[in-house]
């Protein structure tokens, strides 16, 4: 018997997306049309709840015609392990679920929320709101087993609606400021993110308050929230074990978890550093923070940018060599919320050491780069290349030059490179391949003869491959 | 990648400080000086045998079954050889052997016709723009920029030149293919079906070269989500204009005539017209040009008497074209060696005087194997050539059809030479009666082949009834495409892999090849928007990508309207003709270096084996007729891609069809560990006929999962399958249990009754491996 054989509709994920024209709506809930609207989740303590109660505060859908109606969905959960922190993380679900069924509209979430219940749905009998209270209550009772107890109550009393927002938008303020203030050092726990291994099989996320997952999709209270949910799952909690080094973000059990999660064959992670050890990347990071040497700064660049960066490289090329879920220096794979925390590479210098960002990163970043840097970070409008640059940083003062002339002390001469050509032949694909180093001739003084005679050489192909200095 | 060809160096006696060397002969046969730090893997170049283990270990699971399209073999004069029950031909062959064995010629065609055709093209761009014009595909959003080609051949192309290579590599391996289907060369049947995969690879590079060429010098969109729309439908040409029709697939004749008119300032009064992929190539040279349709639409477009010349090139096009063109006084030009038409070859004659032969009928089409010159005369015939035809056309009227309709003898022969045997002489026998209504309802299912006018032993002009009985329909044939966009971009495909992990875009579909259809184009034009509609990502080339679009929703929208041009959930994407779907291909592959870092170059085990367990991908080709679909097929199925025909693809002979009744067959090893994981039999087929649009849609969902699937993944894929099983059948699958890993696989919506489900089969929790075939890819622990 399927879950939902008493709903007059279907319910499926299937669904998810759906969009519902106006032409075709029975009634619309929240949207632009209408000031008050919300939908809120409280965790409340066990004898608070009763189980399955779903309750409707104003008319039902029966009684409405075709308008923007005023609305707040108003979920009052309990369980042992329900706490306020993931009060956020469930409410999101409510998007989720109700978009399951067929004929309903779900946009957005908290004080923007939009609803819309199709013509048709309605006239096949979803007429009272009890029936999407249900679907609620059975999928929240399903999916999220932590939730012990649940009810629902809907709200289309304007007056309700009203007195329930402003204790709604309290609610939000006062999340925000926990979620904000909370730092990776009060977390009693980080999680760690494995979803992305079924394409990067060594790649493992951490994810720490002040730290998102690479892709920005998955916050720390997401992640407590799933690893409760379903403790064997791709997302898993890290105990924290010793901080080895709260500059770099070391921790010793961050480093036990992802060597075992990464099957070995990453052993150290530093969190808020693109050097040594740096956070792997899978391939859908958001943006790449990349080190310009010739400036000792950082470029960042996002997915969206479509031109070259002052490197001269696009930001193709500059995933192209950091993903597949290596640790490569320099090379930094990371979220767009990581740029807005504290934490963000730490140990480099932070903010002061970024000199070049994209006009649409920092508009959406701006309000957490630190005053004092507003004018200074070029962006594409401003610099095209390594010298645009320099001569951008040095005009505006940006806090690196410093770091340029504590530098220029330290510069020891290095021996010019010499080249070296190396012969590798190839031979038939039986053979074991051999390589053959050929000393310069001219640089030979003697000391040995090589005589040669009757020789064939027979080389299918011949590479000379440019070799770096040792 | 400059580079020196055949460098021989010969010394008698050298002394020198350091030694002596005497009658040294150096000879080598390549000298590459290259900048790509990327280690090649362990095939680059592959020779035939070099991946017949990857083969064979697919092979083992989705094993050859055979369909003998015909019992007997008549290829030597041995024969022919009666093959039925169990039977070896006169040189020992048995059915099995002889089945691959013409599979590997259909394969072996398929890809001698892209593979030459990138030939000629690539000669003619260097010709005419250098060997040393640079390969862009897609600007600074692509970084891979071939990836077939780095895959299989192991280099990475800069220029033009650089594609002669690979061209020279992929004619020697075809010869070599095409040598083992001669009699007594080759008696297994596994080892034909290597070999059959082997030119389905090489197809591909093929296709790659082809395209990238073109793409890069042509001025084709490159890797563009936005490419601009185009008009396409019997009714998109602007009649009062000189119409002219190109017909085929390599473009430069094509591209000319467009060249003549922009620079001679005629575009504007002249129509350009294309049929098949050439037409997908005008629009992506020029967005102005017009798409007829696919293959379908030759004969009853020619009859129409619209176009006022017709231009040949090769591929595709029917062999009749010159005399359905004299039927309409429309003169014929043809310009490919591989096309002559039996007409004189006027390459060297004067311009104006080819014109006035063709415009006064003196002579019914000329062969000029010189694109400029083509375009000059083409352009020059139309403008001279439409005021004396009149748009004279070969269709009768309707009062005509009627009184021939009476002479029809009800001997059902066009119906049973119908392929998709359709009610034509029930349509007849109502038309006599001064019903056209019937004829008219053939309409969108007859796939244009006229085979039932060859049958009418009164030589009814069957075709042509159809056509103009449903004359109002045929007119309001107006929709829009979404000009051919090429590659994918590197930046598309990492923006989909969070999406991909998160369960929210449950796999790529890509609706390929013919117009071949059991029930019309309209099918193909149904299946994409409804995977588009479920958060797939759509993918069309060829004959397909145009009969989606011609459909249109309430609103009058053609499906590249309605949905994005991007590769992502619910998109839409047009990659081009033919040879574009070599970008389909790489997106697979590009998956595999974008995501896991994976080195391609010369590494085609590994990645195969990455798609096969990882990339949630299926093709659908519902009208597959050509050989080329074969090879296009066959280069999917070598890299882990599964493809699904409809009924006339059952032709091919043979399906690679997986047990999931022999659970021993779905172990792959876990790279974690090295322990074998059974994984259920996803994706349980590489190559399958489905009989209705229902049986493929439910398969498509079906085909899209794969071993390494997250939870939430895997759950939305059920979803799909179990959602379209019960929509379409109105039941839950039987063999959802196969698909269910752990509990987080069950669709939430669905929990109550699928866990009933694994409850009755006995149903075991497993693990999600980290999926290979590959026990080297098992990975060392570190310390």
């Amino acid at each position: 018997m399927s879950m939902f054989s008493d709903i007059p509709v279907d319910v499926g994920i299937v669904y998810e997306g759906e969009r519902i024209r106006w032409p075709d709506t029975y009634a619309e809930f929240g949207g632009p049309r209408v000031e008050y609207k919300f939908e809120l989740v409280k965790a409340r303590g066990m004898n608070e709840v009763e189980d399955g109660k779903i309750t409707i505060i104003g008319p039902d859908l029966n009684d409405l015609e075709k308008k923007s109606y005023p609305f707040g969905i108003y979920v009052e959960v309990a369980g042992k392990e329900i706490e306020e922190e993931l009060e956020g993380v469930i409410e999101r679900r409510i998007h989720e679920y109700i978009n399951y069924i067929e004929g309903v509209m779900h946009l957005n979430q908290r004080y923007d929320i939009w609803i819309r219940i199709s013509k048709r749905s309605f006239d096949k009998g979803l007429n009272s709101f009890t029936y999407i209270g249900k679907v609620l209550y059975r999928l929240f009772k399903s999916e999220l087993p932590i939730i012990e107890k649940i009810q629902i109550t809907f709200i289309t009393d304007p007056e309700k609606v009203k007195e329930k927002f402003k204790e709604a938008m309290e609610t939000y303020e006062k999340r925000d400021a926990r979620a904000r203030g909370l730092t990776d050092e009060e977390a009693d726990a980080f999680y760690g993110c494995t979803l992305c291994q079924s394409f990067a099989p060594t790649h493992v996320c951490v994810i720490t308050p002040q730290r998102y997952s690479n892709c920005g999709a998955i916050s720390w209270f997401d992640g407590r929230a799933a690893a409760r949910v379903d403790p064997k799952g791709p997302i898993f909690r890290i105990n924290k074990g010793e901080c080895t080094d709260p500059v770099k973000g070391e921790w010793t059990d961050v480093d036990e978890a992802v060597k075992l999660k990464s099957g070995g064959e990453i052993k150290r992670v530093w969190l808020y550093t693109a050097f040594g050890y740096p956070h792997t990347s899978c391939g859908c990071f958001e943006a790449v923070a990349f080190y310009i040497p010739e400036v000792d700064g950082f470029g960042i660049v996002h997915r969206g940018f479509t031109e070259n960066t002052p490197i001269g490289i696009s930001f193709s090329t500059i995933a192209d060599s950091t993903a597949g879920g290596r640790q490569v220096d320099g090379f930094h794979g990371i979220s767009i919320e990581y740029m807005r925390s504290p934490k963000f590479l730490q140990a480099d210098g932070g903010w002061e050491r970024v000199v070049w960002v994209p006009q649409a990163v920092i508009e959406r970043v701006k309000d957490f780069i630190p005053k004092h840097l507003a004018d200074k970070i070029a962006t594409e409008n401003e610099v095209k290349n390594i010298e645009e640059l320099k001569q951008f940083l040095i005009a505006r003062s940006h806090p690196i030059i410093k770091r340029w002339e504590a530098a220029k002390a330290e510069i020891i001469e290095k021996p010019p490179e010499e080249e070296r050509v190396e012969v590798t032949a190839t031979p038939p694909a039986t053979m074991p391949t051999t390589e053959i180093t050929v000393p310069t001739i001219t640089g030979v003084t003697g000391g040995f003869k090589i005589v040669l005679k009757n020789v064939k050489i027979h080389a299918k192909e011949i590479k000379i491959v440019r070799s770096k200095e040792k | 990648m400059g580079e020196e060809k055949n460098l021989r160096i010969k010394i008698g006696e050298l002394k020198s400080d350091i030694g002596l060397l005497r009658n040294l002969e150096i000879s080598i046969g390549k000298l590459i000086g290259e900048e790509w730090a990327e280690e090649a893997g362990p095939t680059v170049f592959p020779s035939i045998t070099d991946l017949r283990e990857w083969d064979l270990k697919i092979l083992q699971r989705y094993k050859p079954f055979y369909m003998p399209f015909c019992d007997v073999c008549c290829l030597c004069t041995f024969g022919k050889c009666d093959l039925t029950a169990d039977k070896r031909g006169a040189c020992g062959l048995n059915m099995a052997g002889q089945q691959s064995r013409i599979v590997l010629l259909a394969c072996c065609i398929g890809a001698a016709t892209h593979i030459s055709h990138a030939r000629h093209l690539v000669n003619h761009l260097i010709e005419k723009f250098g060997r040393d014009h640079s390969i862009n595909v897609g600007g600074l959003n692509v970084e891979v920029e071939a990836p077939v080609t780095r895959l299989v051949c192991g280099v990475k192309p800069k220029t033009l030149g650089d594609l002669e290579d690979v061209l020279n590599y992929v004619e020697r391996e075809l010869t070599r293919l095409l040598s083992a289907t001669h009699t007594g060369q080759e008696e297994s049947n596994i080892d034909f079906e290597s070999k059959v995969l082997h030119a389905g690879m090489i197809d591909h590079v093929g296709m790659e070269v082809a395209d990238i060429a073109q793409v890069s010098v042509l001025g084709f969109p490159k890797a563009d989500p936005e490419a601009p729309l185009a008009e396409i439908g019997f009714g998109v040409a602007d009649i009062t204009k000189p119409v002219i029709l190109v017909i085929g697939h390599n473009v430069p004749s094509a591209a000319e005539i467009i060249n003549y008119l922009m620079e001679n300032g005629l575009y504007g009064g002249v129509e350009v017209t294309g049929l098949c992929c050439t037409a997908h190539e005008i629009t992506r040279y020029n967005p102005r040009a017009k798409i007829v349709g696919p293959i379908s639409w030759q004969l009853r477009f020619i009859r129409s008497g619209i176009p006022d010349v017709i231009v040949v090139d090769e591929q595709c096009i029917r062999a009749d074209t010159l005399v359905e063109a004299q039927k309409i006084k429309a003169p014929v030009i043809a310009t490919s060696d591989v096309n002559c038409l039996g007409l004189p070859d006027r390459t060297k004659d004067d311009v104006d005087k080819i014109v006035h032969d063709l415009v006064s009928g003196a002579s019914p089409g000329a062969l000029i194997l010189d694109p400029a010159k083509v375009g000059e005369v083409a352009v020059k015939t139309t403008l001279l050539a439409a005021p004396k035809r009149m748009k004279f056309k070969a269709i009768p009227d309707t009062s005509g059809i009627i009184e021939d309709a009476k002479r029809c003898r009800k001997c059902n022969e066009c119906r049973r030479a119908c392929p998709n045997d359709l009610p034509i002489p029930e349509a007849l026998a109502e038309a006599s009666n001064g019903n056209l209504e019937s004829l008219a309802n053939l309409y969108e299912e007859c796939i244009g082949c006229a085979r039932c006018e060859s049958a009418c032993p009164v030589g009814l002009q069957i075709h042509s009834f159809i056509v103009k009985a449903a004359e109002k329909k045929v007119k309001e044939e107006k929709y829009k495409i979404r000009v051919g966009r090429g590659a994918i971009q590197d930046v598309e495909i990492r923006e989909v892999g969070g999406p991909i992990v998160l369960g929210e875009i449950p796999g790529v579909v890509a609706f390929v090849g013919c117009a071949n259809y059991p029930k019309g184009g309209k099918e193909v034009a149904e299946m994409a928007m409804e995977f588009a509609r479920r958060r797939y990502i759509v993918v069309s080339s060829g004959c397909a990508a145009m009969s989606i679009a011609m459909y249109k929703d309430e609103e009058g929208k053609s499906p590249y309207e309605i949905f994005s041009g991007r590769f992502d959930a619910g998109g839409l994407v047009n990659v081009g003709s033919c040879v574009a779907n070599s970008h389909i291909a790489g997106a697979a592959i590009k998956i595999a270096s974008i995501f896991a870092k994976r080195r391609l170059r010369g590494n085609y085990e590994e990645i195969a084996d990455y798609i096969l367990n990882r990339v949630g991908a299926a093709g659908v080709a519902w009208g597959a007729m050509s050989q080329k679909a074969a090879a296009i097929a066959s280069g999917f199925w070598r890299l882990g891609v599964p493809v699904i025909v409809g009924p006339h693809g059952l032709k091919y002979r043979r399906m690679l069809l997986g047990r999931k009744d022999k659970p021993e067959d779905w172990y792959v090893y876990d790279a974690r560990t090295g322990d074998k994981v059974y994984v259920g039999p996803a994706p349980e087929h590489l190559f399958y006929g489905a009989e209705t649009k229902e049986e493929a849609m439910v398969m498509i969902a079906k085909l899209c999962m794969r071993p390494n699937d997250t939870t939430k993944g895997r759950a939305m894929k059920l979803t799909h399958y179990i959602d379209l099983s019960k929509r379409l059948f109105g039941v839950i699958p039987d063999d959802v249990h196969l698909f269910v890993r752990t509990l987080a696989d069950v669709p939430i919506t669905m929990r109550d009754e699928i866990i009933k489900i694994l409850e009755g089969k006995g149903w075991k929790e497993n693990i999600i491996p980290d999926p290979t075939l590959l026990p080297r890819l098992v990975r060392k622990r570190g310390g």
